[in-house]
């Protein structure tokens, strides 16, 4: 039976609310350490044509001639009403364009982060449960080499490769020329995405490979694998009943944190496949120096991990009764 | 074996490659902004790897680049070791209310997801070289706090600190001389990965451009080239060496890396047999 004691739940979900507060208030005072306010620079192209009586009454409704004080509650109160501002180069409010962008994100993330975790992980518990052997190690210094190869390098490679010289693939964006004649078409907008969406599964799963080959190691050097091999189980059923199993908790973490890592994670593949995700949309704002647009994408992406790292600890606690997290503390 | 014989030739290219950020003046005398030839052309004998769009020599490029990308690699991965083993060295060996306070602080701030922290703060402050790896070494050292202090734990419960103590060596002697070196390797592991980690983040980030336009390193040659369209008009010279370049380094510390890790992680050994 799980066993979550419910004063660690409420210390740790005390946490997680901490580290949001950080990253809020730090958000808040970097807006407003900036040089020149946020209407100056929210208008900027404007700030001398505008009416003083219009750029006064801007202030009272941003509420910035209130004190400080209540500007910070008045921004955390606004924060988890999702209001998270607006641009500064679009002029739009940051969060829509967040979740408009995240859709966009989501077409390539859903595939590569389900198949990634599946490869690699598979890949993995072969590796492990074959460790030592000459193919293991093979496929273990091939996964190093893939992996000391940086990201947009791949992502520039395979663009070099597969779509410039050999044609396969388009060069990048979401859709053909022919959106402006027959509109958005979803297998158009599949065929510009299989390329990043295989290079993301690639990423991830070199990235579960690692952690799924160590823990296939560590499981199989344990006590009870050696006796459920010493009562003559098969090794088959040791692997699939006694080693798998077990192996697979780190793996439990790991995903959860892949899932909210995946946000950021695949920056340098949209903005080198020019994809109209979060990722390129990041690129952008940094070029812009676009300062509330960034703090979004740094909120949402700090809420995600927060709240994938609490999951995570409370997932391996329900699943695995050897931790009881909290009683023995 | 053979994986020693991959150790030394990755530490030869590392040599190279630090031999040549140093020597960057005496190797390409003209410097990296100097425009040298006319635009786009291909490798020859004057230009060793062909010319950018502005007639700037992609050699030349290549080679001051790599003082920043080493720079800031390095630097930032020094100053993120320094911090976390001085830091759990010293809460490791301290505990009580010091370790209690520290390690809390650690759990608040550990979820804080780094990358996008790291972009809002350099679109805040001027983003310098010195600066951003600064930022990075600081941002990424808290990871490692946690490590160097579960291993200092097992060390400061040991029969020969116990003994140093009571001789009476002092709380800074016995940290610098009997429990850092009992933790030296796990350090130098970490400085390996981190700098092969940092070292590619920089590039990275160089290449989504984090710094001006005036900085030339390996991530932002590589991003003029591709935002110029240099890889649709087959113009490969421009492109392929600063990043098989990054290629380079990047597989050399990570070789050293693990047989750094092999050699001191008795876990990863096993699997050796």
């Amino acid at each position: 039976m799980p066993v979550i004691s419910s004063r660690y739940l409420i210390r740790r979900l005390g946490y997680s609310g901490v580290s949001f507060l950080v990253c809020v208030t730090l958000t808040f005072f970097l807006l407003h350490l900036m040089p020149g306010d946020y209407i100056t620079n929210y208008l900027l192209w404007l700030a001398n044509k505008v009416p003083k009586e219009a750029v006064d009454q801007f202030y009272q409704q941003f509420g910035l001639n209130l004190p400080l004080t209540d500007q910070y509650i008045l921004y955390i109160v606004n924060i988890l009403h999702g209001q998270w501002g607006y641009s500064y180069a679009y002029g739009l409010p940051v969060f829509s364009m967040i979740v408009e962008k995240l859709c966009w994100s989501l077409v390539l993330l859903l595939p590569s982060t389900v198949f990634g975790i599946l490869v690699g992980t598979a890949i993995g518990a072969w590796s492990g449960w074959r460790s030592g052997s000459r193919r293991d190690l093979a496929v273990f210094n091939i996964m190093i080499v893939f992996r000391a190869i940086p990201e947009f390098w791949w992502a520039i490679m395979a663009v070099m490769v597969f779509s410039f010289y050999l044609r396969w693939f388009p060069l990048g964006g979401y859709s053909s020329i022919s959106i402006l004649s027959a509109g958005l078409s979803i297998p158009d907008v599949l065929y510009h995405a299989i390329l990043p969406i295989l290079l993301m599964t690639f990423f991830i799963a070199t990235g579960n490979y690692y952690v799924m080959r160590s823990s296939m190691i560590e499981v199989i050097g344990e006590d009870y694998i050696t006796t459920a091999r010493a009562k003559g189980l098969d090794e088959q059923s040791v692997l699939w009943r006694h080693a798998l199993k077990n192996a697979l908790l780190p793996m439990v973490t790991l995903t959860t944190f892949q899932c909210a890592a995946i946000i950021m994670g695949n920056v340098f593949i949209e903005t080198v496949f020019s994809w109209p995700g979060i990722g390129y949309m990041t690129t952008e704002a940094l070029r812009l120096r676009d300062l509330p647009l960034l703090e979004g994408i740094f909120l949402l992406d700090s809420l995600l991990t927060i709240g994938a790292m609490l999951l995570a600890d409370i997932l391996v606690t329900v699943i695995d009764p050897r931790i009881r997290m909290g009683t023995d503390e | 074996m053979n994986r020693r014989v991959v150790l030394w030739i990755s530490i030869a290219v590392l040599c190279i490659y630090i031999g040549i950020a140093l020597a960057a003046p005496l190797i390409a005398p003209s410097g990296p902004t100097a425009i040298t030839g006319k635009p786009l052309e291909p490798p020859g004998a004057g230009h060793l790897f062909g010319t950018n769009d502005v007639g700037q020599d992609i050699f030349a490029q290549l080679v001051f680049g790599a003082r920043i990308t080493l720079l800031f690699g390095f630097f930032s991965a020094s100053l993120s070791v320094l911090i976390s083993t001085s830091v759990g060295i010293a809460i490791g060996y301290y505990g009580g209310i010091v370790d209690e306070v520290v390690s809390r602080a650690i759990d608040v701030f550990m979820p804080i997801p780094v990358f996008p922290l790291l972009i809002v703060l350099t679109t805040f402050f001027s983003p310098g070289i010195i600066q951003i790896s600064i930022l990075m070494g600081v941002l990424g050292s808290i990871h490692g706090i946690r490590i160097i202090r579960s291993q200092v734990l097992s060390v400061a419960q040991t029969y020969f600190v116990e003994g140093a103590r009571a001789i009476g060596a002092s709380d800074v002697h016995i940290m610098s001389r009997h429990i850092l070196p009992n933790v030296m390797p796990l350090v130098m592991a970490k400085f390996v990965s981190s700098s092969q980690h940092l070292l590619v983040m920089g590039v990275g980030l160089s290449f989504i451009g984090i710094w001006d336009t005036t900085t030339v390193d390996w991530g932002t040659m590589i991003q003029n080239a591709y935002s110029s369209g240099g890889m649709a008009l087959g113009l490969w010279w421009w492109i392929l060496p600063p990043g098989i370049a990054v290629v380079g380094i990047s597989l050399a510390l990570a070789m050293i890396g693990y047989s750094f890790e092999e050699q001191f992680n008795p876990r990863v050994g096993v699997n050796r047999l």
